[in-house]
Order: C-alpha cells, then sequence, then structure tokens
C-alpha cells in the first residue's frame, strides 16, 4: 500500500507554509517596532517637557531679578533712580554691569556682555562673555528697551535657548521670536512713586 | 516497509533542513522582539516617574510663585491704601497661625508666611476701639462696602486683617454678626494688640508653605485650621532673601506716636544700617539678619524691621522620584535608592527661582 501525496495537501491545510510564516512575521516585526517607536517618541516628548519648564524656570527668574531693580522716583526729593550698575550675569551679581541701562538692539540675538549669562543642563549659573564656556547648555539673553514715546517706560524680554538650537542661525532680517525649546518672556516696567 | 513509513513521515512533517531554517528564524525574531522589549519595557517604567517628577516640581513652583507674586498685594479699595508693606511685612520666614506658630524671633529658611488682603470691596476701618484680646470688633462704613448691612459686607467665616500705621497687626475669623457688632475669632493663640478707631480692616488671605521633611512634603497651611499636602517627595526647600540696602522709611506712625522706625517726635530710630548691595539695588539679607531686631509690631506678631526690606525672594525646591527603585546614588540623590540601571533611574530635580512680589517693589 502507498500513501497517496494528497496527505501533503492535507497537512498544507492544517499547518503554515514557510512563506506565511514569514509573512507573520514581518507584520509583527513591523508592529513591534511601530511600538518601539511610541516609546521613543514619548521619552523624546517628556525630556522636551522637562527641558521647556527647566527654560521656563531660568527666564522667569532672570524677569523677576530684572524687575527688582531699582526704577523708581525718590519720594523726597522727585528725583528718579536707576540702577544702572548691577550685574546679572554673575553669580552672586555684582556692580560692574548695566542694570536697567537700554542694551544694544540685538542683544537677544547676539550675545551681549552685560545682557547674557550661560547654564548648564541643571539650570546651574556656568559664566557670562562673548561665547559660552565648555559644557554651557543654555543661553538666556535679555533686552532692555524704553518705549519710544515714554522714556520712564521699558520694555524687558528675556529669552533662554539652547546652545545647540542658537547654532542655527536666524534666516537675514529675521526678528527673534520664540522657537521650540525656548523660552521668551516680554514685560513691562514703569517708574512709579512710592 | 521501513521506506515505506520512512516516506510517510517524511511526507507528514517537516526535513530536519525545515526544521533548522524554521529553528533558526524563530531563534532571530524572538531575540529581535526580545532586544526591543527590554529597553521599552525600561522606558514604560521609568517614564511615568520621570513624568510625575516634573509635574510635582511645575505644581510646586507655581503654587509659591503664584501666591509669592500677589504678597502684600490687595488693598486699594478702602480707607488704606498702597502695599501692604507700608504697615508692616506681608513676608516672614517662619509659621504663623493657630497651629505650632514658630517663636516671632525665629526666621527659618524652609518655612515662609505670606499676607495679602483678598482684593474684594471689604475694606473699613474700626470705630470703637478694641482693647488688646478684645474679641468684638464695630467698623464704620465707607462709600466701598459692597454691602450696607451695618458692618461693611463682613460675613461669617469671614478671614479678616486687622492693622494700623504702628505697625501692629492681627488676623481673625468672623463667628458671628450681630446687628452692628462683629464677633470674633483670633486665628492665633491670642491677639497680639489693641486697636484705636481709625484702625484699618480688610478681608484678608494668608498663606505658609513649609518643608515637613519626615514626610517629605511641601505643606500649606492657612493660618487657622487646614495645614494640607502640595506636593509629595520634595526633599528640600528652601527661601532666600534680598531686600533694599536702605533702611525701610514706613510704617510712619502719626506724630505723638512712636513705632520700631520713628519716635514721637517723628525721628528715625531703628539704628538699621546701610547694607553691603550686590550691585546697584539689593543686598542678600541673611536669616540672622532677620531675626536680630529691632522689632516692630506687638506679641506674636513683632517680626524684625529688616522684613520690611524684602524686594526679592528666591526659592529653592528639590523633587525627588517617589519609588526608590527609580533612584540612584550620587550626587544626583538626596535619598540614594537602588535602580538597577541608569535607564531605570530617574534623577531628583532641583529648581531654583526668583519672585519679585509685586507690591514689595512699587515706587523702586
Amino acid at each position: 500500500m502507498v500513501m497517496r501525496p494528497t496527505t501533503r495537501r492535507r497537512s498544507g491545510d492544517t499547518g503554515f507554509t514557510l512563506i506565511e510564516v514569514l509573512v507573520a512575521l514581518v507584520v509583527l516585526s513591523l508592529t513591534a517596532s511601530g511600538i518601539a517607536v511610541l516609546f521613543v517618541m514619548s521619552i523624546r516628548d517628556s525630556r522636551a517637557a522637562r527641558d521647556q519648564t527647566t527654560a521656563m524656570v531660568m527666564a522667569v527668574e532672570r524677569m523677576e531679578q530684572l524687575w527688582a531693580l531699582t526704577w523708581g522716583i525718590d519720594a523726597a526729593t522727585g528725583v528718579p533712580l536707576s540702577d544702572v550698575t548691577t550685574e546679572l550675569g554673575r553669580s552672586p551679581p555684582d556692580g560692574s554691569g548695566n542694570g536697567l541701562v537700554p542694551s544694544p538692539p540685538g542683544s537677544l540675538e547676539t550675545n551681549t556682555p552685560g545682557y547674557v549669562d550661560y547654564l548648564d543642563g541643571r539650570g546651574r549659573w556656568m559664566g557670562t562673555g562673548a561665547t559660552p564656556p565648555a559644557g554651557a547648555t543654555y543661553i538666556r539673553r535679555w533686552h532692555i528697551e524704553p518705549l519710544p514715546a515714554d522714556p520712564d517706560t521699558l520694555v524687558l524680554r528675556v529669552l533662554v535657548t539652547t546652545v545647540v538650537r542658537d547654532a542655527s542661525p536666524l534666516a537675514a532680517g529675521q526678528r527673534r521670536t520664540r522657537r521650540a525649546d525656548e523660552a521668551l518672556l516680554v514685560t513691562v516696567k514703569t517708574r512709579k512713586a512710592g | 516497509m521501513i521506506k515505506k513509513m520512512l516516506q510517510a513521515v517524511g511526507e507528514r512533517g517537516f526535513s530536519l533542513v525545515e526544521s533548522l531554517v524554521a529553528l533558526v528564524l524563530m531563534l532571530v525574531v524572538t531575540g529581535a522582539v526580545f532586544g526591543l522589549l527590554n529597553p521599552s519595557s525600561m522606558a514604560s517604567r521609568t517614564q511615568p516617574e520621570a513624568i510625575d517628577v516634573q509635574q510635582r516640581a511645575r505644581v510646586g513652583i507655581d503654587a509659591i510663585q503664584r501666591d509669592l507674586l500677589a504678597a502684600g498685594a490687595g488693598l486699594g479699595s478702602g480707607p488704606a491704601v498702597g502695599p501692604l508693606v507700608n504697615y508692616h511685612a506681608p513676608v516672614v520666614p517662619r509659621r504663623m497661625g493657630l497651629q505650632s506658630a514658630d517663636a516671632y524671633n525665629l526666621a527659618r529658611a524652609d518655612a515662609i508666611t505670606i499676607q495679602r488682603a483678598a482684593g474684594s470691596y471689604v475694606q473699613t476701618t474700626v470705630r470703637d476701639p478694641m482693647a488688646p484680646g478684645a474679641l468684638d470688633l464695630t467698623v464704620n462704613e465707607p462709600p466701598n462696602c459692597p454691602s450696607r448691612n451695618g458692618v461693611c459686607g463682613l460675613s461669617q467665616d469671614m478671614t479678616i486683617l486687622v492693622f494700623d500705621p504702628i505697625s501692629n497687626f492681627d488676623s481673625f475669623v468672623i463667628r458671628q454678626v450681630q446687628a452692628q457688632t462683629v464677633s470674633l475669632l483670633s486665628r492665633q493663640r491670642s491677639p497680639s494688640a489693641g486697636y484705636a478707631p481709625g484702625a484699618y480692616v480688610a478681608e484678608a488671605e494668608f498663606d505658609t508653605y513649609w518643608h515637613d521633611p519626615a514626610m517629605r512634603q511641601l505643606r500649606h497651611y492657612d493660618g487657622y485650621q487646614t495645614d494640607v499636602p502640595v506636593v509629595d517627595n520634595v526633599v528640600a526647600l528652601g527661601f532666600e532673601y534680598f531686600g533694599d540696602p536702605d533702611p525701610p522709611t514706613r510704617p510712619k506712625p502719626p506724630l505723638g506716636t512712636a513705632n520700631c522706625l520713628y519716635d514721637a517726635a517723628g525721628n528715625a530710630i531703628s539704628g538699621l544700617s546701610q547694607l553691603p548691595p550686590q550691585g546697584g539695588s539689593l543686598a542678600p539679607l541673611s536669616l540672622s539678619t532677620l531675626s536680630d531686631g529691632p522689632w516692630c509690631g506687638a506679641g506674636d506678631n513683632r517680626f524684625d524691621a529688616d522684613l520690611l526690606r524684602i524686594r526679592r525672594v528666591r526659592v529653592t525646591i528639590r523633587i525627588q522620584a517617589t519609588q526608590a527603585g527609580h533612584r540612584g546614588t550620587g550626587a544626583d540623590y538626596v535619598n540614594p535608592g537602588f535602580a538597577k540601571s541608569s535607564q531605570l533611574a530617574v534623577p531628583d530635580y532641583l529648581a531654583v527661582f526668583d519672585v519679585a512680589p509685586r507690591n514689595l517693589n512699587l515706587g523702586r
């Protein structure tokens, strides 16, 4: 008695062919890599959120320090009082800077001594000057500009960007706005009598 | 017969080569899948913890920043004008209130009490004199009062601040209002001072933030009966103060009355000196400077006159991962854990931020 080749057909019906298995594997690995991409995205986004928070905390810190600089009117004499010496770019601040003296144009775009400092990835102060020290992650710049109609009212801007982001230049004539992973704050400070 | 059987087996199953190929494929694929799964399972265990640390940091920063920004604010709709700091210190480095209050001469780095008027129209003045310790209050009804009920809109359970230009202040909760008399409960052990007619009354808010090192919590106390955790797993909280190098000039009492800054003839007597500034505006105020007198106010609400200098507060808050399995060892961890790999470790999040309370920076 000889087995008929029909049995092969039956075994084909009940099991899987190599092709089927391969197709299944390809589908499986595509799905798995799709899920892996989701993990990668989630890690990247939560790091971006952390860096954004850190950048914002650093920007707020400088804005509040600028806010607390003297910019008032002496109650007894009526003479304006202005801080023109505090160097906030140093930690702790000293008297070697410009205080609330209006900054040269472009102090948000380029590192202008007196209106810039550098921080590491955890937000710790690293130094000031025209170029970031080795190991700096963040650049914090600020810009002080009186309103054209009212020299007693200052527009204060603080920008926190990363050394990496800052390396990609702006297009010619492009105005500085907030780019991804940067923090930009704007406020107005005006002279008031006490 | 054997040949037939072999043939039958061969037709029914797989050849050795087929089996080997299948086995190798299986191994390669499962290996690859596990290779993917292992780091992603670490990531999926670590990410919620990392995000949680950040979120708790944001909540803590936001709570302190919001209340500190408004320190001393809220007057202006009634008889008292200007920031609260013109009358007494709205930012104090200690815990104040009914429960576990710190002594008036203690300044600590891990607690802060912030006062502000609630910003409502319930702002008026005392009508009949209040003796020290008195818990009955009558008030005038200036035009700003929100209702004409004889007590300027004061109502049950409202928190109020009574203060004068001499630097005394006290905080009360309204127990009940009967006709034109308001009966009060003190929000501290006992009221600190008596008040003359014309002393100010305003609806107010008190916020104490403090660190509980045992529970590792940032906590908020309302100065009365509610003390609640705000953020868990806070391993450090610190406040540093920066202020005016010049001695304070307010509160200035009316002529004939002395306080911590002026004698009855209106001469400055505080003896406070000029402090060396960092730059052109602010000088750091050490905790000892803030607890060495001269003392303003009265009783438990005495406060160091240097507190009137405060213009900027630096807050340091450090948050750690909840599970020790997500903490490593080294300088990044106040409390070391046992994370088995760096992928599982979430470093402590340290935030340092400054707040310049707007109402402490008017006129400067």
